[in-house]
Order: C-alpha cells, then sequence, then structure tokens
C-alpha cells in the first residue's frame, strides 16, 4: 500500500482544528489519530526501505509547489515521532483539557514536518509550529517553575526563529528559490560572504532548538518545570527534529570542511558541558536534561564527521538518535516519581540507562562505535579521547543515578508501562538486522 | 543601489540592532518581548526589501505595467507576521501567568548550572 507522506502532517494538523468541536470524546479522538499516524509513518519507513529516497510534489511541480524529501534518516524520525509519540500520550491521560489534546497533535505534526520537507521556509514554518505548541505544553502545569521555564524558552526560542528568518531571507536574496535541493545544486553560485552569514544566522537560530552550546540555557528550567509526559515528548519530538534540520544543514546545503569542522567543533562543547554539567546536579530532571544536551552534542560530532567516514558517520547519527529519543524519554517517565519498584520499571530504566552509556547489543553501544569508527577514519584523535572521557563521568553519574532510584515504591502503571515499553526500542533497534541495513543507507541529499 | 533600498537596508539593520539590544540588557520581560517583535519586524523589511524593485507595481496582473516587484517574499512575510502575531499573544499569556505567580514582571533569577 503506498501511503501519501504528506497525511503525516495533514492529519494530524487538521485533527489539531477538528478537536475543539468534539470536546467532549477529543481525548479518545487524540488516541486514534496518534495510532493512524504511527502506522502510516511505519508504512513510509519500509517504502523508504524498499524504494531509496521518496520524493512528493503537491499541487505544483518545484521550484514553486509544496515540496516533501524523506531520506532514510527523516523516516525513521517521523517513525520515532509518531510512535514515541502515541506511546507516551498514555502517560498523560490523567489531563481532561482539551487544549492540552490539541497542543500535543500540533507539536507532533510539527516535529514531523520538519524532518519531511524538502522547503527552508516551510522549515520555518514547522518550527514555529512546534515551538509554540511545546511553550504551551511547558506551561501546562501551571506551576511557577513551568512558568519560568516556558518564558526563558521562548525568549531564546522567538530570538532563534528571527535568526532562521533572517538566514532565509538572505539565502533568498542570492538564489531565489526555497527548495533544498535546488538551493543545494547551485550554492556554489552563492556569494561567499553571504553564504557564511546565512549559515551562521540558520545554525545559531537551528541551535537553540537543538540544544547546542551556548544556546541551551533554557534546557534544563524547562525539563525541571515541564510536567514528566511533556519532558518525555520534548526529548523525543522537537530536539531530534531539530539535530535533523542542522544535518540537512549541513550535508545538504553547506557542504564544505569549514562548516563540518565549526559543527564538530560545537558538537564537542555540547558534550563537555553537557555531561560535567550532569555530574554535578542533584535533581533528577536536571541531570536528566543536562545529559540530553551532552547526547545532542554527540548526535552533532556524528553528523559532523561526514566527509570522510561518510560509511560511519551516517549509522552512528542514526543509533545515537534511536538510542537517546528511546531511553531519554524513558528516563523522564520514570522521573516522574524516581522510584524503580516494580520489575517492569527497573527492566525499562536499566535498559535505558545501559543504552545511554553504550552496552552491547543495545542501539546506543552501535551508535558509539560507528561514532568511534567515524572519527578514528578522519583521525581525530583528541575528539576520541574527549568521547571516551565524556563516557566514563556518563557511566559514573547514571551509576548514582540507579543507586538512588531503586527502591520499593511503585510507580503507577499509566507511566511504568509507556517507559518500559518505550526503552524496549533502544533493545530492539540494536537487534534487528533490517535496522542496520537500513543505517547503512546513504541518502541523506545524495551524499 | 537605489537610494530607497539603501536607506530600507539601513533601517533593517538599525531595528535588528535595537532589537538585540533590549533583548540582551533588559531584565523587565515585557520590555524584552518589545525588544524581540522589534527583531521580527525588522527581519520582515528585510524580505520586502529583497523582493523591491525600482519602479515596479503590486503583482497583480496589469497591462499598463511591466515591472512587478517579486510576490513570493510578501506571501512569505505574510505568513511571518501572522506567526509573530501569535507568539506575541502566547508571550502576553505568560507574562499574566508569570505576573500572577510573582507579582512582578522583571526576572530575578540568573543561569543556574
Amino acid at each position: 500500500m503506498v501511503v501519501h507522506a504528506v497525511l503525516l502532517i495533514a492529519i494530524p494538523l487538521l485533527s489539531a482544528f477538528l478537536i475543539p468541536l468534539i470536546r467532549k470524546i477529543s481525548k479518545w479522538f487524540t488516541i486514534s489519530i496518534l495510532t493512524l499516524n504511527s502506522i502510516f509513518s511505519i508504512l513510509v519507513l519500509f517504502e523508504v526501505y524498499n524504494k531509496g529516497m521518496i520524493y512528493e510534489i503537491i499541487a505544483f511541480s518545484p521550484p514553486v509547489g509544496i515540496y516533501l524529501a524523506i531520506d532514510n534518516l527523516s523516516a525513521l524520525l517521523a517513525l520515532i515521532i509518531n510512535v514515541f509519540g502515541a506511546i507516551n500520550f498514555v502517560s498523560t491521560l490523567k489531563e481532561k483539557s482539551f487544549k492540552f489534546h490539541m497542543l500535543y497533535l500540533l507539536a507532533i505534526a510539527g516535529s514531523t514536518g520538519i524532518v519531511i520537507t524538502g522547503d527552508i521556509f516551510n522549515m520555518f514554518v514547522f518550527f514555529e509550529i512546534t515551538a509554540v505548541a511545546s511553550y504551551a505544553l511547558v506551561a501546562s502545569k501551571k506551576s511557577e517553575k513551568a512558568v519560568e521555564g516556558a518564558i526563558k524558552y521562548m525568549i531564546l526560542g522567538s530570538l532563534g526563529s528571527t535568526f532562521i528568518l533572517m538566514g532565509i531571507a538572505l539565502i533568498y536574496s542570492q538564489m531565489k528559490s526555497l527548495n533544498i535541493y535546488d538551493i543545494a545544486n547551485r550554492i556554489s553560485m552563492m556569494n561567499e560572504n553571504i553564504k557564511w552569514i546565512s549559515f551562521a544566522f540558520l545554525l545559531t537560530g537551528i541551535g537553540v532548538e537543538a540544544e547546542l552550546f551556548p544556546l541551551n540555557g533554557w534546557v534544563p528550567d524547562v525539563y525541571e518545570g515541564a510536567s514528566s509526559g511533556i519532558a518525555s515528548l520534548l526529548s523525543f519530538g522537537p530536539s531530534k527534529a531539530a539535530i535533523y534540520a542542522i544535518a540537512r544543514l549541513l550535508i545538504v546545503i553547506f557542504p564544505s570542511m569549514h562548516t563540518y569542522e565549526i559543527a564538530l567543533w560545537i558538537g564537542v562543547a555540547t558534550l563537555l558541558m553537557g555531561e560535567i554539567a550532569a555530574f554535578m546536579q542533584t535533581d533528577a530532571k536536571r541531570m536528566l536534561a543536562y545529559s540530553s544536551i551532552g547526547q545532542m552534542g554527540l548526535i552533532l560530532i556524528a553528523f559532523s564527521l561526514v566527509s570522510q567516514g561518510i560509511r560511519y558517520s551516517i549509522p552512528a547519527s542514526f543509533f545515537l538518535i534511536v538510542s537517546h529519543a528511546s531511553a531519554k524519554s524513558s528516563l523522564f517517565l520514570l522521573s516522574h516519581k524516581n522510584k524503580m519498584g516494580s520489575a517492569l520499571t527497573k527492566y525499562g530504566g536499566i535498559t535505558a540507562v545501559l543504552s545511554l552509556i553504550g552496552m552491547p547489543p543495545l542501539a546506543g553501544f552501535w551508535g558509539k562505535w560507528y561514532l568511534f569508527l567515524g572519527a578514528a577514519s578522519e583521525k581525530l584523535w583528541l575528539v576520541i579521547i574527549l568521547i571516551f572521557f565524556s563516557g566514563i563521568i556518563e557511566a559514573a553519574y547514571f551509576a548514582r543515578y540507579l543507586h538512588r532510584s531503586i527502591g520499593e515504591e511503585k510507580m503507577e502503571a499509566s507511566y511504568a508501562y509507556p517507559m518500559a515499553v518505550l526503552s524496549t526500542f533502544s533493545l530492539a533497534f540494536g537487534l534487528l538486522p533490517f535496522i542496520y541495513k537500513m543505517a547503512n543507507m546513504h541518502l541523506l541529499g545524495g551524499v | 543601489m537605489n537610494g530607497v533600498i539603501m536607506a530600507s537596508y539601513f533601517t533593517v539593520a538599525s531595528l535588528l540592532s535595537i532589537g538585540l539590544y533590549g533583548v540582551m540588557t533588559k531584565r523587565n520581560l515585557m520590555k524584552i518581548f518589545i525588544s524581540l517583535s522589534i527583531m521580527d519586524t525588522g527581519v520582515n523589511l528585510m524580505l520586502i526589501t529583497i523582493g523591491y524593485l525600482p519602479g515596479g507595481t503590486a503583482p497583480i496582473e496589469n497591462a499598463n505595467f511591466a515591472k512587478y516587484v517579486d510576490p513570493l517574499p510578501q506571501a512569505l512575510v505574510l505568513t511571518a507576521i501572522v506567526i509573530g502575531v501569535s507568539v506575541t499573544a502566547l508571550a502576553l499569556v505568560l507574562l499574566i501567568k508569570y505576573h500572577s505567580k510573582k507579582g512582578t514582571l522583571e526576572y530575578k533569577g540568573g543561569m543556574k548550572w
């Protein structure tokens, strides 16, 4: 069966605006839409697996019409966002407000849009949809910390989106086009100075959402303030979509040794800052937030190795994204009570932690394995040492975390089941052979 | 370069710098959000200026004119304005909530590690 990829965006977007009309059954409606969308995202993933890259054109032919471009990484990310979104929704079932359901669907639609669009302005629009929905979701907890976190997030987020728009304007002024692949083909015609300025604007703007150093001041406050279900949504949705947008920017639009080098060192700085700060935390949610920052740095390092280590770079980022999305969202759900009493929560928590540390055969191990191979093929010994060093810090604070949180108290079933299912993904993706084959398809912009 | 375009780019630069200065130096949250919308206006003006053609008319079919300004940036600006309005509305809601919790709009906290 052929599924049009545009449905992945259109269905949740339209149903989000239908929800005010059917307030009484909004919860069940949201559940069915999320389930439908997860099935579609699985079908799209299989289609990409069989056929390679999918291009989809709506209404007009490019460069005028709306244009979708789906490669292996974006199909995987669409799957993660939609399936995890559906599973994670179980933990927020207590929310009765129809506004919450509407915002949840908008956040899912927006993050899916960022990863599958092939048009740079649509990317900006989806960024805004995601960002506005997540500001409101963070503030929906109504505590003082949540509001403060949301305001911080909003100030940096709006500054970031202004920068993104500025970068897009500069690119448009030179290329008279917004289609990513059209721009990529003619990028050498662009004025060298304007090219660098627009790269800087776009990297800064998207870097706010992607939690890159030094634009991540909002991260700990937001994750600490937001309710556990929303913290989990933010860790697998918007931030992953944003890091993928950076990959498109880096690998498709501005491929050059200098941009890779800039991304590499920003990634290393983000990694070290995140892991060291996580080690110093006393609050579990803040620790997980800083650890998230560190993992985002790791993913950015994986993307930046693309010039020499192309054979390893894409698989590394693939597995790191899966591992981080599943493990971190599961740990954020666990942080609701932070007590691993039942066998189910123990299984979920320990699997997630082992995957983040990088134990075979979990997805996190394959991510770090390919990352080391890629860094070795570029002869970046210093980077390898720094990644090892940060891995040791990570193992230390996660050991402390496990030690403190294993206890007798039990969590509610609405948190325990989704977290166990979410961390099973890092086990499953580490074991399934077809995932390995898919990770090795080099589809990202035909590189 | 045409004088109108020069003046317009100059305005863009000053709007962006004023906005960025406000975001970075003010502690009052309302002033920060005002600065953000000033920056937004600057970027919108930038987009309009990119599409501007000296002597061009509105991009609507008209037998009397041959030169039209680029219509795409205008469509983009329209979208950007709508987004800006919704962000500002949400920001004001959050500020009301913040004020009802803290009794002030001054932001006291700093970066906490």
